[in-house]
Order: structure tokens, then sequence, then C-alpha cells
């Protein structure tokens, strides 16, 4: 039995049905994702986790034990809470030895499970120091401190770095990474941003709406989406769909066809599927001017990264397009190029969103 | 037309700043004169201070009594109302139960009521129950009165906390009675001091029910200093000293709290 399971679970804020039946399994030391929109429900499902939310239906497994029914405080879960919540009449070595003075822990045990802590975040010269005279990286370190040194079946983040900035937020983030491999534990991670999900975790839950859209590896969810929610979320900048028409070619295969594609493109797909379909393309598997299958498009901005470029274009359909290509090129607004793509690497989804 | 305004401001709020501290000055200046300089007309501004009043007032065993009385009785009622109402103020201010409410606005509702209206009950109830003249009977009293502050103060005050800071304490293994002991209390120190100041300056200063309620044994100083201008002639220093020496264990105290109540807690516990 996996360490941590949920089990048909749901939620319901009075009338309103927030989480509508969700089965997540997770392995022990696994660092599991939930990413998806904002307002999906990552956190409810989250505090459902630690116990602080009641769920409506269903049951939640941790490390074997039933705890649906169980108090907070007994599921020896750990949070990390996106708003730091640190007490802020405590200073730092009292925020961490919090709860381990709450389970009458022995004076020299807390001192030096503290001291281990503080030693592991590199954060000793700030134990007397109170919340407000920290950075928000720092507080954030105190937070994850308070977490560690109880030694907890389960740590809970929820959005933990969403208020860092972008220079800092990367440095926590590796910071994480080095932690969860450390200390070996099992770590569940709510995010919306797909960059912390692809590089943290070992098994991503995608959620949308209080559904699971898929669950998997990171690679996995990158090359095999289940559906166009899945594939545009994951992967920046985001997958292109283009709406083609689809008709059956011997040998197992289909012909798109597109008013922008200059000759019909041949797909190997055994699955089969007619009529309108969505062709998943991402930015770097389009390519300028190169490739067996090509598209016409008329530029309409470019942005440059320094050491590639991003074509932002458009289809005769008018759907919009992004490439990205290395180096730098800069197109006039209105341009017509063409972009090449492999058909062997294509995204297909029938009309309802599902991959083909 | 700036400085105008400004100006029409400054006497605006000087005019206020008179008003409300004349009388107070009034009672401390003649605190320290003589009988004579006192009824003096025109009223005189410069004269030779005397502590003469302060000698009567503190050799007066009455006036001393009193005071102790009025301690005991504004300690207790201030003590055990925030002892009573701090809880209650965290279930209104947390907890979801039924009859919520109305029961917060019965809190109010009890002030609706004017004091006078409620004496004659209070007196009959107090004397069935035996407890005429004593400071528990001015200390219950004074309780139904602060409670309802120091839970209207305090319920707003422990809202204010972020409720994440609760709920990191339940995960970390904090019992209900560590996270209200250890988080609100701490944390909503500056809302409890400011409601404790409001009822130990109402419980020092009432006069109506301690009038009402005590005879002999237990006067407040209040009913002591009002009990000077009953004499064939009024002793005017002496109320005045008498009075002074009221003000003051309040002024203290207020000073001493308002400390705690700029004192911004909560800064820092989130982003
Ligand atoms: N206590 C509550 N009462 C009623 N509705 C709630 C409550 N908490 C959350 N919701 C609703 O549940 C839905 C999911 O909320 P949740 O906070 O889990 O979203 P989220 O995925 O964490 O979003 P975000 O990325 O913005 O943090 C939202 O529509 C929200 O309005
Ligand atoms: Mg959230």
């Amino acid at each position: 039995m996996s360490y941590l399971r949920l089990q048909g679970v749901e939620k319901r804020f009075g009338s309103v049905e927030v989480i509508k039946g969700v089965d997540i399994e997770a392995e022990k030391g696994e660092f599991v994702v939930f990413v998806g929109p904002s307002g999906c429900g990552k956190s409810t499902l989250l505090r459902m986790v630690a116990g602080l939310e009641e769920v409506s239906a269903g049951e939640v497994f941790i490390d074997g034990a039933n705890v649906t029914n169980v108090e907070p405080a007994k599921r020896q879960v750990s949070m990390v809470f996106q708003s730091y919540a640190l007490f802020p009449h405590m200073n730092v070595r009292d925020n961490i030895a919090f709860g381990l003075k709450m389970s009458k822990t022995p004076k020299p045990e807390i001192d030096r499970q503290v001291a281990e802590a503080a030693r592991i975040l590199q954060m000793e010269a700030l134990l007397n120091r109170r919340p407000r005279e920290l950075s928000g990286g720092q507080r954030q370190r105190v937070a994850i401190g308070r977490a560690i040194v109880r030694h907890p079946k389960l740590f809970l983040f929820d959005e933990p770095l969403s208020n860092l900035d972008a220079e800092l937020r990367a440095q926590m983030r590796t910071e994480i990474a080095r932690l969860h491999a450390d200390l070996g534990v099992t770590m569940v991670y709510v995010t919306h941003d797909q960059v912390e999900a692809m590089t943290l975790a070992d098994r991503i839950v995608v959620l949308r709406a209080g559904k699971v859209e898929q669950i998997g590896a990171p690679q996995q969810l990158y090359d095999h989406p289940a559906n166009t929610f899945v594939a545009g979320f994951i992967g920046s900048p985001k997958m292109n769909f283009l709406a083609v028409q689809a008709a059956p070619a011997e040998g197992a295969s289909l012909t798109l066809t597109h008013p922008s594609f200059p000759a019909p493109v041949r797909v190997a797909r055994a699955g089969g599927g007619e009529g309108e379909l969505q062709l998943g393309l991402r930015p770097e598997q389009l390519h300028f001017e190169d490739g067996p299958c090509r598209i016409a498009l008329k530029a309409d901005l470019c942005e440059n990264l320094g050491g590639a470029t991003l074509i932002h274009a458009k289809t005769a359909a008018g759907e919009t397009l992004t490439l990205q290509t290395a180096g730098r090129r800069m197109l006039k607004p209105g341009e017509a190029f063409s972009a090449g793509f492999d058909p062997a690497g294509a995204y297909l989804f029938a009309p309802d969103g599902r991959a083909l | 037309m700036r400085w105008l305004s400004r100006l029409l401001h400054g006497i605006g709020l000087l005019a206020v700043f008179l008003f409300a501290v004349f009388p107070f000055y009034w009672m401390v200046s003649s605190s320290f004169k003589t009988q004579t300089q006192i009824l003096a007309s025109p009223p005189i501004w410069l004269f030779h201070p005397t502590l003469g009043n302060y000698a009567q007032v503190f050799a007066d065993e009455k006036v001393t009594r009193a005071v102790l009385s009025s301690l005991i009785v504004a300690v207790c009622s201030t003590g055990l109302s925030l002892v009573l109402a701090a809880p209650a103020a965290y279930a209104l201010a947390r907890y979801e139960f039924r009859g919520k409410a109305d029961l917060w606005f019965w809190f109010i509702s009890n002030r609706f009521i004017s004091p006078i209206v409620l004496a004659l009950p209070v007196y009959i109830i107090a004397r069935n129950l035996h407890i005429l003249d004593t400071h528990l009977v001015l200390i219950l009293v004074y309780i139904t009165f602060i409670l309802p502050i120091v839970v209207w103060i305090a319920t707003d005050y422990f809202r204010s906390i972020p409720k994440e800071l609760e709920e990191a304490a339940r995960l970390e293994g904090a019992s209900q009675f560590d996270i209200f002991w250890r988080i609100y209390v701490p944390l909503g120190a500056p809302g409890l001091a400011v409601s404790a100041i409001f009822g130990f300056i109402f419980s020092w200063n009432e006069l109506l029910y301690a009038l009402v309620l005590t005879r002999r044994d237990v006067q407040t100083a209040p009913v002591v200093a009002t009990s000077f201008m009953s004499g064939y002639e009024i002793p005017w220093g002496k109320i005045m000293a008498t009075g002074t020496v009221i003000v003051l264990p309040v002024t203290i105290f207020a000073l001493l709290v308002s400390r705690q109540m700029v004192r911004g807690l909560t800064m820092g516990a989130t982003k």
C-alpha cells in the first residue's frame, strides 16, 4: 500500500463542490507536486491531507493508517504556509522549537534539534531574531526549520515561494530540492508555477476545477499529456494548437489539412479519428524555415531572449502560434515566413480534448 | 489663505483643548489653595501653593480606606472580566456555533439599558443575598458592565490575528488552551490592554451603583469625595485634593498600559 493515499476524496463548502472525487497515491520519499490554475482546489486538497479541512467524502491514508477522522496534531505532518505563519512574538529559536515544546521534548533534546535545523538551513546567526527582523527568504527558511525539527511523516508546502522575488525563488527551489534529497522524506508541494512542478517533482498531479486531469512523472506529462489541458499547462512557452481536418489514409495513418498547410500532412495514428482534430506543437518543435512539413505564417511580434528568440505568429485561420528559434531573429510585423515540424513528434487531440 | 485656515484650525483646537483641560487644571490648582483663595472672586491665578489640603486628605482615614477599596474593586472587577471575557472573545472570533450572532448581540445589548433602570433590582437582589456594603457586590456588578466591553474589543482584535497562526500551532501539536494562551493572548495583548483600561477607569469612577449598594463598611473614592459636600461648610480644597488623588492612579495605569497598545505585535507574522 502506498505511503500517502487519497481515495475518492470530495469537499463541499456549503452547496459548492470544490473537490470532486480525487484519487492520489504517493510512495514513501516521493516529491509530489499538486499543480493547477488558481482556484482549482490545490490548497483545499492539501489542507485535507493535513486535517485542517474535513473531507466531505472519501478517505485519507498516511503510512498505512486511515487518518480521515484523526485530528491534525496526531497525523504527524508539518506544513509550510504561503504566508509563512511564523509566530511574530517569538524569536526564531522559539518558533522552531514550538512543536517540540508542545510534545514535551526534554530541553537538551530541543536545543540539539534546533541547532541541527539551524545548521541545515544555515541560519545559526538568526536564532535570536524576531520574524519581523528577517527578510522574506529567511522567514521562509524559519518556516521550513519549524517543519523539519519534528521529523514528520509528511511535509506539506502550500505555494511556499510565491511571496519571493524571482531570483530568491530559484535559489529556494534548489534548496528545497536539496533538502528533499538529504532528508529523504515524503513531500507534497502545491504550486501553480509549472516550472517549480517540473523541476521539483517525482510525480505531478495536475488538477482542474477539483478533478485530477493527469498524474505522472514530469517527463511523462510533458511527452504524453493526456489531454489538451495538461498539454497546455505543462511546458513553457505553452503548446500551440491548430484546428485541422483529418481524413483516414492507408497504413493506420491520418491525413491532416489546414488552410495554412501548403501540402497535407501525414501522421501515423493507429487509433484513427476523423473530422476536426486539434494538432498540438510545442514551440521548440517548430523550426524557422526548416523541417519536413510546413506551416505558412505571418509574423506578429518577436521577443529576443538573448540566446534565443520567441516568434509569435498567426496562421491564415487567425490562430496564434509561438515558435522558439536559436539565436537572434527579428521579423517585421506582417512578414510572411514558414515554420517546419516533424509530424512524428506532433500531438493530436480529439474534439473533446482527449489525446489520440 | 492657507495661513488663515491654519490659524482658525489652531484656534479651534486650542478652544477644545482648554475646554477639556480647564476643569482638570482648576481641580489640581485649587487643591493647592486655601479655602479663601478658592472662593476669591475674581479668581486668583498666582498664589503661594499649600500642601494643607493634602495633609488633611491623607490624615483622613476615610479617604485612604476609600482609595484602597476603590483599588480592590477596580483591580478585581477588571482582572476577573479579562479572565472571563478573553476565552469568550476567542470563541466568538474563531468558532462557528449555534446562536453565535445572538450571543454577540446580547453582549452589545447589555449596554442599551440605562444603568439607573437596573439599580433598584440589583439593590434588591444584593440585599436578599446579604452582600450589600461589600467589595464583592461592587465587583460583581462592575463585571457585568466591563465584561461586554472586553468581549467586544478582544473579539475584534482576535479576528485580526491571521488564522494560519492557529492552524500552524494546531499542526505542531498545540492544544486548544495552548493556542489561546500562547498565540491569542500575547498577540491580542494590545486589545486586552485597551479594554482593561476602559474597565479599570469605569470601575474606578463609577458613582451611581457605589452610592446605592454600599453604606459604611465599603466606600469607594468617588463616594467619599461627594460625601464631603454634605456638611455645613463645603471644604473645597479637601474635595479638590481628594479628586486629584483619585485621578492619579488611573492616569498612571493608563500611561503604563498604553505602551502595550502601540506595540504592533502582529507585524511580521505573515507577509
Ligand atoms: N472556506 C471556504 N469556503 C468556501 N469556499 C472556499 C473555502 N476555501 C476555498 N473555497 C473555494 O474552493 C475553491 C478552491 O480553493 P483553493 O484555495 O483550494 O484553490 P487553490 O487551487 O489553492 O487556488 P490558489 O492557486 O489561488 O491558491 C475556490 O473556488 C475557493 O473559492
Ligand atoms: Mg491555494
